[in-house]
């Protein structure tokens, strides 16, 4: 039996540490890794919780970040609960296997700590590596602030490992801004977390002897794209589970979480997109703007996978104005945001007008005066009745202006 | 204090020059402070204000073994015709790397505190073991 | 909202100092952040901390700060006008030096008017601690200079925060507290 760790109410904790302890109550059996800023911390601490005997699991050195996943694989299909951590390089090194562990139905923990992708080789936060894994068959849960880190890795497993689901779960914290910031942190105790995570359902393990089974298969063009659909099916499926997870967390630990994350959306005329911790200091930003009479509003995905079409058609059905940040550079194309956003509104009755802007690579400092030039520049727009600059835009960056597609004005 | 170039002025690729100009001469042969660095270079960055200790050589119990040299994860060892000839304390970060590599049964590089002089220290080395007698 | 920014080198103890800091103060009811600036940050490297306190919870994510306090940990780094970056009218100094106060205004003119105080806490850690930490003693200094706790409440928090390591280690720090929020003037 693992050791009861001695928690208090609130921890002052960073990302990366509460997490950890997240894993910790859900008693992971095996956590391979291999690791990389800024998500080491994740890997030492909990092989430290192993040797210390506060979780029973394994904790396995494996030689590269393809290697970390493949092992979670190979654990997690013979019926053990399984989570790693990586960032950056290490995500994209693992990405041919992500594709393997959601096609094979590995309810896996995946957790990331943000971060650029060189070259320029970089070690600070952005959602490089998010974005590159969006499309990877995994459900994609973003943390704004170190309580979300914790909170959304406990509910992870839970939302994963439904038999229902069955599918793996990306926890995406910001890199560095919530992975090494130290913050208030409200802790669950041992007995109730645990609890609240339950046991691992077992679907057709590996080892079971009396029903040997073959994990993914090779499917050529007759049966491939039956496979591929179903698993888009179950992945978008999983939203309602995600909520019933969600709604649950709320009632024992009496924290809410939604879907989409809004602060003064309802009234708004105004509205960033963002991901991440963008939304906390948008939100200071809407309240000083809100002082000064003007209806602004901040709006994030909760869940990135699967996408959230219907809420954001819902809450943005009466916006005016909207700029879509993305903190990743998009490389010949609008943002991916910009993208998603324009995707779930074009259908209804009125669409606003919608903006792109790339802010915050590797690091750069996210300010509450950028911010507060997004909506300067959302305030022009909404006067002119129209864009009054072209559709993209680079925030916060040196040298002459950049902006890209459609016309001025 | 760096200048930081706009999207438009920087060198694409991530790179950056090792040199200020093109190189004629052959480097290796050119004494190092007489080689034109480009700013950028890290042999420009000085480092030694980050030590707590120094490493302090000593010439008498080298066996010119090059371990330090390989070891030295700043290339702060210089050695010349596989001879170790002195630390560059410009570089040197006070890791102990080198001192810890160095097999000679007293050693030939010591970590000291940095504000230590090379000649008190080199003073106060401990002795070589005399071979007992059979 | 209460804002610090420590200045030190890499491995000196300026995030373990805002951690500790952050804890402490999350005891008395109060909502905190500690964060770092991480480039390469080699041991030895200059490296600035930062801590925010607010009675709310804290949502603001940029790292831009004009600080209410700068502690300096270490006593090059009292030389470096880095430490008045960002500064306001308000900004109150804590400079970890030998120095006295009028040699350090001779040697960095540019804290002249400013509303400095002065701590030797690496002396204090060498001689307590018996390591270059200057960390816990800044602290000590921080609470003689804000008065935001009362001297024997934050010992028995830090303790608390510490009570991972030996009794002797603990004794150490609280010792350096003690000296350090007595000297610091
Ligand atoms: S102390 Fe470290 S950096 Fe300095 S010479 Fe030795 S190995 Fe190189
Ligand atoms: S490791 Fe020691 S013995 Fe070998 S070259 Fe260096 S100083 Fe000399």
């Amino acid at each position: 039996m693992a050791k009861k760790y001695d928690l208090q109410e609130v921890e002052v904790l960073d990302g990366n540490v509460a997490m950890t302890h997240a894993l910790r109550q859900a008693q992971v059996d095996v956590l391979p890794a291999y690791p990389i800023t800024p998500s080491t911390k994740i890997v030492e601490l909990f092989s430290q919780f192993c040797a210390d005997g506060y979780v029973d699991g394994e904790f396995i050195r494996v030689e590269s970040e393809h290697a970390a996943m493949s092992a979670c694989v190979g654990a997690s299909a013979a019926g053990a609960r399984v989570a790693t951590a990586t960032a950056s390089q290490g995500l994209a090194f693992m990405i041919e296997v992500l594709y393997q562990a959601s096609g094979m139905r590995l309810p896996i923990v995946l957790c990331l700590s943000n971060r650029a992708l060189a070259a320029p080789l970089n070690v600070n936060g952005d959602h490089s590596d998010m974005y590159l894994a969006r499309d990877a068959g995994w459900i994609q849960l973003c943390s704004f602030e170190a309580q979300h880190s914790y909170d959304l890795a406990l509910m992870a497993f839970r939302i994963g490992e439904h038999v229902d689901v069955r599918l793996p779960v990306v926890v995406n914290q910001d890199g560095f801004i919530t992975s090494h910031t130290a913050e208030n942190v409200h802790m669950i105790p041992d007995e109730k977390a645990t609890a609240f995570v339950g046991e691992l359902e077992v679907v057709n393990s590996l080892l079971d002897n009396t029903k040997p089974i073959t994990y993914g298969v090779q499917t050529e063009e007759n049966w491939h794209f039956e496979h591929k659909a179903r698993q888009h099916n179950d992945l978008l499926e999983s939203k309602s589970h995600i909520k019933k997870v969600f709604e649950e967390f709320n009632e024992k630990f009496g924290r809410e979480y939604k879907i989409v994350e809004q602060h003064k959306v309802d009234d708004a005329d105004m509205v960033i997109v963002c991901i991440g911790s963008t939304f906390n200091t948008s939100s200071l930003v809407v309240d000083n703007f809100r002082e000064k009479g003007i209806k602004v509003g901040v709006i994030a995905p909760r869940v990135l996978r699967p996408f959230p079409y219907e809420e954001f058609a819902e809450a943005l059905k009466d916006t005016k104005v909207v700029a879509c940040l993305d903190r990743s550079s998009p490389n010949g194309a609008v943002g991916m945001l910009y993208n998603e956003i324009s995707g779930a509104l074009i259908n209804n009755e009125k669409t606003p007008i919608i903006s792109n802007y790339i802010y915050g690579l590797g690091g750069r400092d996210v300010t509450i005066e950028l911010l507060s030039s997004v909506f300067n520049d959302l305030t022009e727009n909404l006067k002119a009745g129209k864009l009054t600059h072209k559709v993209q835009q680079m925030l916060g960056l040196r040298g002459p202006k950049c902006e890209y597609f459609g016309e001025k004005g | 204090m760096e200048k930081l170039l706009g999207w438009d002025e920087i060198l694409p690729g991530a790179c950056l020059f090792a040199f200020g100009e093109e190189i004629k001469e052959n480097v290796a042969q050119t004494p190092r402070d007489s080689r034109k660095y480009s700013d950028n270079n890290s042999h420009q960055a000085h480092v030694s204000d980050w030590r707590v200790t120094k490493p302090v050589f000593n010439v008498d119990h080298c066996i010119n073994c090059q371990f330090c040299w390989v070891y030295c994860p700043d290339m702060s060892i210089i050695s010349k015709d596989k001879k170790m000839i002195e630390v560059d304390y410009d570089h040197c970060k006070g890791c102990g790397i080198c001192a810890e590599v160095c097999p000679t049964p007293v050693k030939s590089l010591m970590m000291v505190e940095e504000f230590k002089s090379e000649e008190e220290t080199l003073a106060a080395w401990p002795e070589k073991k005399k071979k007992e007698a059979k | 909202m209460l804002e610090i920014r420590w200045h030190s080198r890499a491995g000196q103890g300026a995030v373990t100092g805002a951690k500790g800091f952050a804890e402490v103060v999350s005891h008395t009811g109060k909502e905190v952040q500690a964060f770092a600036f991480y480039g390469s940050a080699k041991r030895g490297a200059a490296m600035t901390a930062y801590n925010r306190v607010d009675d709310k919870q804290i949502i603001n994510n940029e790292k831009y700060m004009e600080p209410d306090y700068v502690l300096v940990l270490d006593p090059a780094l009292v030389m470096s006008d880095s430490i008045i970056l960002n500064h306001k009218e308000s900004t109150t100094y804590i400079l970890g030096t030998n120095l006295t106060r009028d040699e350090v205004l001779e040697e960095a003119p540019f804290l002249k008017g400013k509303r400095i105080h002065t701590v030797d806490c690496m002396k204090i850690s060498l001689n307590t601690i018996g390591r270059a930490i200057p960390n816990t003693p800044m602290l000590g200094a921080f609470m003689k200079v804000s008065q935001m706790l009362p001297i024997e409440e934050f010992k028995e928090d830090m303790k608390l925060s510490l009570k991972k390591f030996p009794q002797k280690i603990i004794d150490a720090n609280m010792d350096a507290i003690s000296q350090a929020y007595g000297e610091v003037s």
